[in-house]
C-alpha cells in the first residue's frame, strides 16, 4: 500500500502529493510522523505562531477502526515545544478515502483568510472571508450549506477554528463536528496563524485496503467482544470518570487549594444521564457511542446543547467552584464556541480567580469583572476577552508558560502548570503515577502522557485512546496492530520490528522537544503547591506528594522507558532506530551525553 | 509474547467468532415473507458499521460508497446521523419502478424472494438515475464507476436464504429486520425530513445555536445586582 501525503504551501498555493511510505512504515503516521516532520520541517526556535511552523494534519494506518483519530501537529505555541494534539469523529476516515492515506501538512501562512476543500483528487484553497469571525458551530454549518448547494452532497467532514484561533490565543482549539476537539497545545492557533479558519473533506473512493476482510472481522469481532465498553459508555459517557475521580483525590478543586467540597457531589454521571442526555454518538466504526449529549431546556440558562467528559467538563466544576451540570451544560459549550482549549482555559480562569481571591490582582485590572468563584457571568465575560484579546484578555491569552512573567512576580506561584500547560482536571496529590506520567511527557500534558512510548504508537496508528485497554483485553495490543498493520498495508511486521515503532515515535518526540529547548530534569517537575501544601479528602485523610519519592519515581521511569537517568535517549539506541541524522542537533544542544 | 500468530491467516485468537455470535438480533425469527430492514434513525450514532458491512457483502471490500444502507450526517445543532435504506415499497407504492424507462424496469420486485431487485447490465446507470429522482427519500445510489447502476437493499439474499448482515453487526439495535408493521412506504422518508424531525427535540435551539449568548442572558446591570 502506498501512502500518499497532501502537501499545502499557503503562502504560495503550491499542492503536491507525495509518496511517503518509507516515513510511515517507520513512524506510523499520526503523533510520531508528526513528531518527525517537526524535525525536519520547522527550523530550530521557530515562532510557533509564524509562517515557518507547519500544520500536520495526521492519519495513521488503521485511522477508521477503532475510531478514526486524527492526530494534529505543529510547534506548541503554548509550550514553544512539541505540539500534538487528537481529535476523534470522522475527519480521519474521511480524508483516507479522498486518498491522503499520510494526511495533510500545511506549511506557510496564507496572505488572506481561506479555507481548504478537498473532494478526492480537488484540492483548492478557497476565500474564507464570509467565514472570518463565525464561531465554530456557525461556520461549520454555514460551510455545509455551501458545499452541499455545490454538490449535492451532505456528507462533508469539517474542521475548523472559532474565534480564539483567529485571534492566535495561545490555547486555541480545533473544532469538528460541534463537539469533537483537538484542543490542546494550541493547534488552533497555529491554523489561525495560518489564516485557515476551516478544512472541508470529501472522500468517495475505496481505500486500497491489502485485506478488507480481515479488518471487517477484526473491527466487528472487537465490537462484540468489547460489549462492556459499550455498556459503560453509552451511559455516562467519558463524564463517568468524575465522580470518581473526587473521592480519590485525582480531580482539582479550587485551583488546587482544596481535596474536596461539597460541590463535588453535584457532579453525579447519574443525574447527567437521566436529566439531560438526548442520544448516543459514535466516531467511525466504533461500537461504543460514548459522545452523550446533554440538553437542558429551562430557564434560567436553557435552552443550552453541551458534550459534558472529563476532559472539557473537568476543568469547569470544583476547579472553579461551579455546581453542578446545569451550569457546566451552559459553560462548556460557550467555550466550545469561542474556540478555546476548555481544559487550559479553565486553568487560566482558576488561577485568576485565585488571584483575585488573594487581592493580587483588582477589578479594575480584569476590566471590571468580579471574578469570584463560581461567578458564572463573570467567567463568560472574561472567556470573551481572552478569545478576542481585549485588555487583560491579551495577557492572558498567552497561556500559563508566556502570561505569568508578564503580571506581578507573586501571581507566578498560583499558576498551576507544566511545562505551560495548565493542570485543571487532575489532581496530582492523589495519585503519585499520575504525578510521574504527567511530569515526564516531553509535550507536557497528560492526555498525551499515559503510558508514553505506548501512548504515542497509539495515537500514531491511530488508536482511540479510550478504546486501548480494551483492544489489549481483547487481543493484545501488540498482535492487534500487527494484524491490523497486515490488513491495511499487508506488511508483515515481526514483534521486533513492532516495538522499535513503538520506540521510534516516542524518541522522535522526545528529540524534537530537546532540541527546542527541553531539558527533562529541569522542566519535568510539577509546581511546588503539590510538595508543600496538604489537602484533605473528604474523610479527612491528608494527600501531599513527597519530593523525594517523586524524584525516584521520575527516574525509574525514565529508565523504564529506555532513557538514560537524566531523560535522554541514549546514542546507541537512536543509532540502533536509525534515528543517527538527530545525533549532530542534539549534541548542539546537549553537549554530550551518556 | 507469541511469535507472528495472527499473520499466516486469517485466524487470531478471536477471530472466526464473529459470523456465530451476534448482539442477539440473530436469535429473533426472521420473518419467511414480505420483509423489510427498518431503521430506527433515533438509535443511530452514524458508525458506520452497517455500511462497511453491506460493501464487505456484495463487494467484499470496505467502502461506504458502494453501501446499499447510507448514512447521512447533520448538524441539529449537535450531530445527528440517519440511516436511509429501501424499505421494499408495496406495488401501488413503487415509485422507482414505475420511473424506471426500460421495459421491463431494471428496477423490480423479486415476487418470489420479496425484495428488490437491479438487473444490472441492463441499468442505464448514473446518467439516467430516474429511479432516484422518483423515490421519495432519494435511496437508490450509484457509485460510478466502481458500480454504476441502481444500488438498493436485496435484504442481503443469497441462494434463497435472507439474512441482512447490517442488521447483525448493528452496535446500537438500530437495525430491525421485520414482516413490516405498517404499509412500507411511511417509512420512506428523506434523510432530510428525518434530521427535521429529530431536530424538534431540541427546540427551542436553531440550528446555529448552541445556548443564548451571554451577553443577551446576563446584561450589564445583571452582573452588578449579583454582587
Amino acid at each position: 500500500m502506498k501512502f500518499n501525503l497532501l502537501e499545502v504551501n499557503l503562502s504560495t498555493g503550491e499542492k503536491k502529493v507525495t509518496d511517503v511510505t518509507g516515513d510511515i512504515r517507520n513512524y506510523l503516521g499520526g503523533r510520531g510522523y508528526g513528531a518527525k516532520l517537526m524535525w525536519e520541517r520547522v527550523p530550530q526556535g521557530a515562532d510557533p505562531l509564524g509562517e515557518e511552523n507547519i500544520l500536520y494534519v495526521g492519519v495513521g494506518p488503521i485511522t477508521g477502526f477503532l475510531g478514526a483519530i486524527t492526530s494534529i501537529n505543529g510547534k506548541s505555541p503554548l509550550t514553544l515545544r512539541g505540539g500534538t494534539s487528537h481529535m476523534n469523529g470522522h475527519f480521519g476516515n474521511e480524508l483516507i478515502q479522498a486518498g491522503y492515506n499520510a494526511g495533510i501538512l500545511l506549511t506557510g501562512k496564507s496572505p488572506k483568510p481561506v479555507y481548504l476543500y478537498i473532494k478526492n483528487g480537488d484540492v483548492e484553497i478557497r476565500s474564507a472571508e464570509n467565514l472570518w469571525g463565525k464561531s465554530n458551530l456557525e461556520a461549520q454549518q454555514a460551510l455545509h450549506k455551501a458545499l452541499r448547494k455545490e454538490l449535492e452532497d451532505q456528507n462533508f467532514r469539517i474542521m475548523t477554528i472559532g474565534p480564539a484561533g483567529e485571534h492566535r490565543v495561545r490555547n486555541a482549539a480545533i473544532s469538528h463536528e460541534v463537539y469533537h476537539f483537538a484542543a490542546r497545545l494550541g493547534m488552533g492557533a497555529v491554523m489561525g496563524s495560518k489564516n485557515l479558519k476551516a478544512i472541508a473533506v470529501r472522500g468517495t473512493n475505496a481505500p486500497a485496503y491489502h485485506d478488507p476482510r480481515r479488518l471487517y472481522e477484526m473491527t466487528t469481532t472487537f465490537h462484540k467482544k468489547a460489549i462492556m465498553k459499550k455498556v459503560e459508555d453509552r451511559r455516562w459517557g467519558h463524564n463517568l470518570s468524575v465522580p470518581g475521580r473526587y473521592y480519590n483525590t485525582t480531580e482539582g478543586v479550587k485551583n488546587k487549594q482544596l481535596g474536596w467540597d461539597p460541590i463535588c457531589d453535584l457532579s453525579n454521571s447519574l443525574v447527567l444521564e437521566q436529566q439531560y442526555k438526548v442520544w448516543n454518538d459514535a466516531c467511525n466504526y466504533c461500537h461504543t457511542g460514548c459522545k452523550v449529549p446533554s440538553f437542558r431546556r429551562t430557564p434560567p440558562l436553557g435552552p443550552t446543547l453541551g458534550e459534558l467528559r472529563h476532559d472539557n467538563a473537568g476543568g469547569w466544576d470544583a476547579n472553579v467552584m461551579l455546581p453542578g451540570y446545569d451550569v457546566q451544560v451552559y459553560l462548556t459549550p460557550y467555550v466550545d464556541e469561542l474556540g478555546l482549549d476548555s481544559e487550559d482555559v479553565s486553568g487560566v480562569v482558576a488561577w485568576m480567580m485565585e488571584c483575585y481571591q488573594r487581592g493580587l490582582i483588582t477589578k479594575e485590572e480584569l476590566g471590571g469583572i468580579d471574578l469570584t468563584w463560581g461567578n458564572l457571568p463573570a467567567i463568560c465575560k472574561l472567556l470573551k476577552k481572552i478569545a478576542y484579546r481585549e485588555g487583560i484578555g491579551d495577557i492572558l491569552a498567552e497561556g500559563l508558560k508566556l502570561a505569568p512573567p508578564k503580571l506581578r512576580k507573586e501571581m507566578a506561584k498560583y499558576a498551576i502548570t507544566n511545562k505551560g500547560i495548565a493542570i485543571t482536571s487532575y489532581e496530582p496529590r492523589g495519585s503519585i503515577q499520575d504525578a510521574v506520567d504527567l511530569a515526564v511527557v516531553p509535550v507536557g500534558e497528560l492526555h498525551a502522557a499515559r503510558g508514553v512510548p505506548k501512548r504515542v504508537v497509539i495515537d500514531s496508528l491511530t488508536i482511540c485512546s479510550f478504546l486501548r485497554n480494551h483492544v489489549q483485553q481483547v487481543f493484545g495490543l501488540d498482535n492487534f496492530a500487527r494484524d491490523m498493520l497486515y490488513g491495511t498495508c499487508g506488511w508483515d511486521v515481526s514483534q521486533e520490528e513492532w516495538l522499535d515503532m513503538i520506540r521510534r515515535g516516542a524518541t522522535m518526540e522526545r528529540a524534537y522537544c530537546i532540541r527546542e529547548g527541553y531539558v527533562p530534569v529541569r522542566d519535568d517537575v510539577l509546581p511546588d503547591r503539590f510538595f508543600e501544601e496538604t489537602i484533605t479528602n473528604k474523610y479527612g485523610e491528608p494527600k501531599i506528594l513527597k519530593k523525594e519519592e517523586f524524584l525516584e519515581r521520575r527516574e525509574k521511569t525514565y529508565l523504564a522507558f529506555e532513557l538514560n537517568r537524566s531523560g535522554i535517549p541514549p546514542r546507541e539506541n537512536l543509532r540502533k532506530l536509525g534515528m543517527d541524522f538527530v545525533i549532530p542537533a542534539l549534541e548542539k544542544t546537549l553537549g554530550s551525553w551518556e | 509474547m507469541e511469535e507472528n500468530k495472527g499473520l499466516k491467516g486469517p485466524q487470531s485468537a478471536t477471530m472466526g467468532e464473529a459470523k456465530k455470535t451476534g448482539w442477539g438480533i440473530e436469535n429473533l425469527p426472521y420473518p419467511a415473507g414480505v420483509a423489510l430492514i427498518q431503521a430506527r434513525w433515533d438509535l443511530c450514532t452514524g458508525c458506520g458499521t452497517c455500511e462497511m458491512a453491506c460493501s464487505m457483502k456484495h463487494f467484499g471490500v470496505i467502502h461506504r460508497e458502494r453501501s446499499r444502507i447510507r448514512i447521512y450526517r447533520y448538524l441539529l445543532p449537535i450531530p445527528k446521523s440517519v440511516q436511509n435504506v429501501c424499505c421494499q415499497c408495496s406495488e401501488k407504492e413503487r415509485e422507482c419502478e414505475k420511473a424506471c424507462p426500460v421495459d421491463p424496469p431494471v428496477i423490480h420486485y423479486d415476487k418470489e424472494k420479496f425484495h428488490m431487485v437491479v438487473d444490472k447490465d441492463r441499468c442505464l446507470g448514473s446518467s439516467c438515475a430516474q429511479c432516484q429522482e422518483a423515490c421519495p427519500a432519494h435511496v437508490p445510489r450509484f457509485c460510478p464507476p466502481d458500480a454504476d447502476y441502481s444500488l438498493v437493499c436485496d435484504l442481503c439474499e443469497t441462494n434463497g436464504e435472507r439474512r441482512p448482515e447490517c442488521v447483525e453487526v448493528c452496535p446500537n439495535y438500530a437495525l430491525e429486520y421485520l414482516a413490516p408493521q405498517i404499509p412500507q412506504h411511511l417509512e420512506r422518508i428523506h434523510p432530510d425530513q428525518k434530521a427535521e424531525y429529530l431536530s424538534k427535540r431540541l427546540y427551542p435551539l436553531p440550528k446555529d445555536r448552541l445556548q443564548i449568548p451571554p451577553e443577551e442572558l446576563f446584561p450589564e446591570d445583571n452582573v452588578k445586582k449579583e454582587k
